[in-house]
């Protein structure tokens, strides 16, 4: 166990990271994912408050969806969080914030900290929903980016097509209650728990961003290739549009790329990237990648020398390891 | 946890083994334990001499790296290249297969300094 932003959690279950990881990439597997926050944001006004700070825009989806969005600092655009959005009903919503920015986000949004009411578990991986259509079939159901009510153990549960690995699947917010039964039965269902350490590996992989890495203070998102995240058309505009459309205007400085190496060491947060032989930026994550066998990193680089680049070096403690510019992500989902 | 009680340890979670008046040596299943998943080792160059104590070798989990320290003064003359490909041998056989490399000893005598199995279990217990 290990603390992370205020919680205790397993880094990884007795059968290892990398078991886990390859788990989640060919059957299925569970996190407790509890520790992060739910905002809930409800009443009359509460559409009107979210689409005036958040930058995503809720006019593009509806009741019963989810949407991926960012909260910015409103002096430099920098991502103050990035944030999950549930929309449960008419005038709800659970607005689901990384684990240390919870006050934060209720700060800017108001509503109300349900966090230690619910637990949240995440089940993910190919098999994800066939193994959850025995546990909770309406739960299973639930297409990718949509949310929908089910009850488990007589008592009001949330389900959404949603998830942090790059895998198809689902996470479930169930009252903290009936908690134990629910990771119980997914259990019972063959399905394998997975710690924090193949989450990290796992959307490394995906290239998903983790804030505090890819995403925090200094890092807007045109930076981190997420410009799609930011609705530019809608009229209540967002927290720190007039940052980001300056920055939009003069030239976004650095942006997010993938680089790949031949051999095993993983790369690691602040190892230094160089190009020809000048250190440039350091990697924002890196790590050893189970499925592909070598190291894999994202690094945020000057712009000014994005134009053909192909080839990097990392300085992996003391050694010059060569590194391929890579698209993203590093592996795709399986098709079908 | 298991310490063979054939082997000499450190407190750095190293054994080692004599073998021929040459020292043997591995991370601990301790060390192991505490590592997670092995997936590079980064291996001491064969001739290279090394001192009491230096870091001569690497070990890197997915979560983190760990040196790896000489127990003892000596000059590395064979290392464990199958740890290049299958790195998780340190996971999977701490005292065998997982074996890091072989020193040969400067003083022969020095082996019997470091830390005997009760010592390093009460370490490890503590």
């Amino acid at each position: 166990m290990v603390p992370f932003g205020g919680w205790e959690m397993p880094l990884s279950y007795p059968e290892g990271t990398i078991a886990e990881h390859l788990a989640c990439r060919r059957g299925a597997v569970a996190f407790d994912v509890s520790h992060l926050g739910t905002v809930r944001v409800e009443g009359p006004d509460a559409l009107e408050r979210l689409q005036s700070v958040l930058t995503n825009d809720l006019g593009r989806i509806g009741l019963g969806r989810a949407q991926y969005t960012h909260l910015l600092d409103a002096a430099d655009a920098s991502v103050t969080d990035d944030i999950i959005v549930w929309w449960v009903d008419d005038e709800r919503f659970d607005v689901m914030p990384n684990a240390s920015n919870t006050a934060g986000v209720l700060e800017a949004l108001g509503g109300a900290d349900v966090t230690a009411e619910r637990a949240v578990i995440a089940v993910q991986g190919p098999d994800a929903r066939r193994l959850m259509g025995s546990v909770a079939p309406d739960a299973a159901a639930v297409p990718r980016f949509r949310v929908a009510p089910f009850t488990w153990d007589g008592r009001p549960a949330v389900a959404a097509g949603t998830g942090y690995t790059g895998e198809d699947g689902i996470e479930v917010a169930v009252p903290v209650e009936v908690a134990g039964s629910m990771w119980d039965a997914i259990l019972d269902a063959g399905v394998r728990p997975a710690g924090l350490g193949a989450r990290d590996t796992l959307r490394l992989e995906a290239a998903l961003p983790l804030h505090g890495h890819e995403l925090g203070p200094g890092i807007t998102p045109l930076q981190a290739g997420l410009g799609w995240v930011v609705s530019w058309t809608k009229p209540q505009g967002f927290r720190g549009r007039d940052a980001l459309d300056a920055e939009r205007a003069a030239g976004v400085p650095r942006h997010l790329i993938g680089l790949s190496t031949d051999g095993r060491q993983p790369p690691r947060t602040g190892t230094p990237v160089l190009v020809e032989g000048r250190p440039v930026a350091e990697v924002t994550s890196g790590n050893f990648s189970p499925v592909l066998g070598h190291g894999i990193a994202l690094a945020l680089l000057p712009s000014e020398l994005l134009d053909g680049l192909e080839a990097v070096e990392l300085d992996l403690r003391g050694r010059k390891v060569p590194a391929r510019v890579t698209p993203l992500p590093f592996v795709a989902k399986q098709k079908g | 946890m298991n310490v063979p009680e054939d082997l000499r340890y450190t407190s750095d979670h190293e054994w080692a083994r004599l073998e021929d008046g040459k020292l043997r040596i591995g991370i601990t299943e301790y060390a192991q334990d505490a590592l997670g998943d092995v997936v590079f080792v980064q291996l001491p160059e064969v001739g290279a001499s090394v001192g009491s104590g230096d870091s001569f070798s690497e070990v890197e989990s997915t979560k983190s790296v760990s040196d790896v320290y000489a127990p003892v003064a000596g000059t590395v003359v064979e290392v464990n290249t199958e740890l290049n490909d299958a790195p998780q041998r340190l996971n999977e056989d701490p005292y065998g297969e997982g074996w890091i490399c072989i020193l040969q000893l400067e003083d022969e005598s020095v082996y019997s300094s470091l830390l005997d199995a009760e010592a390093y279990r009460k370490l490890i217990e503590a």
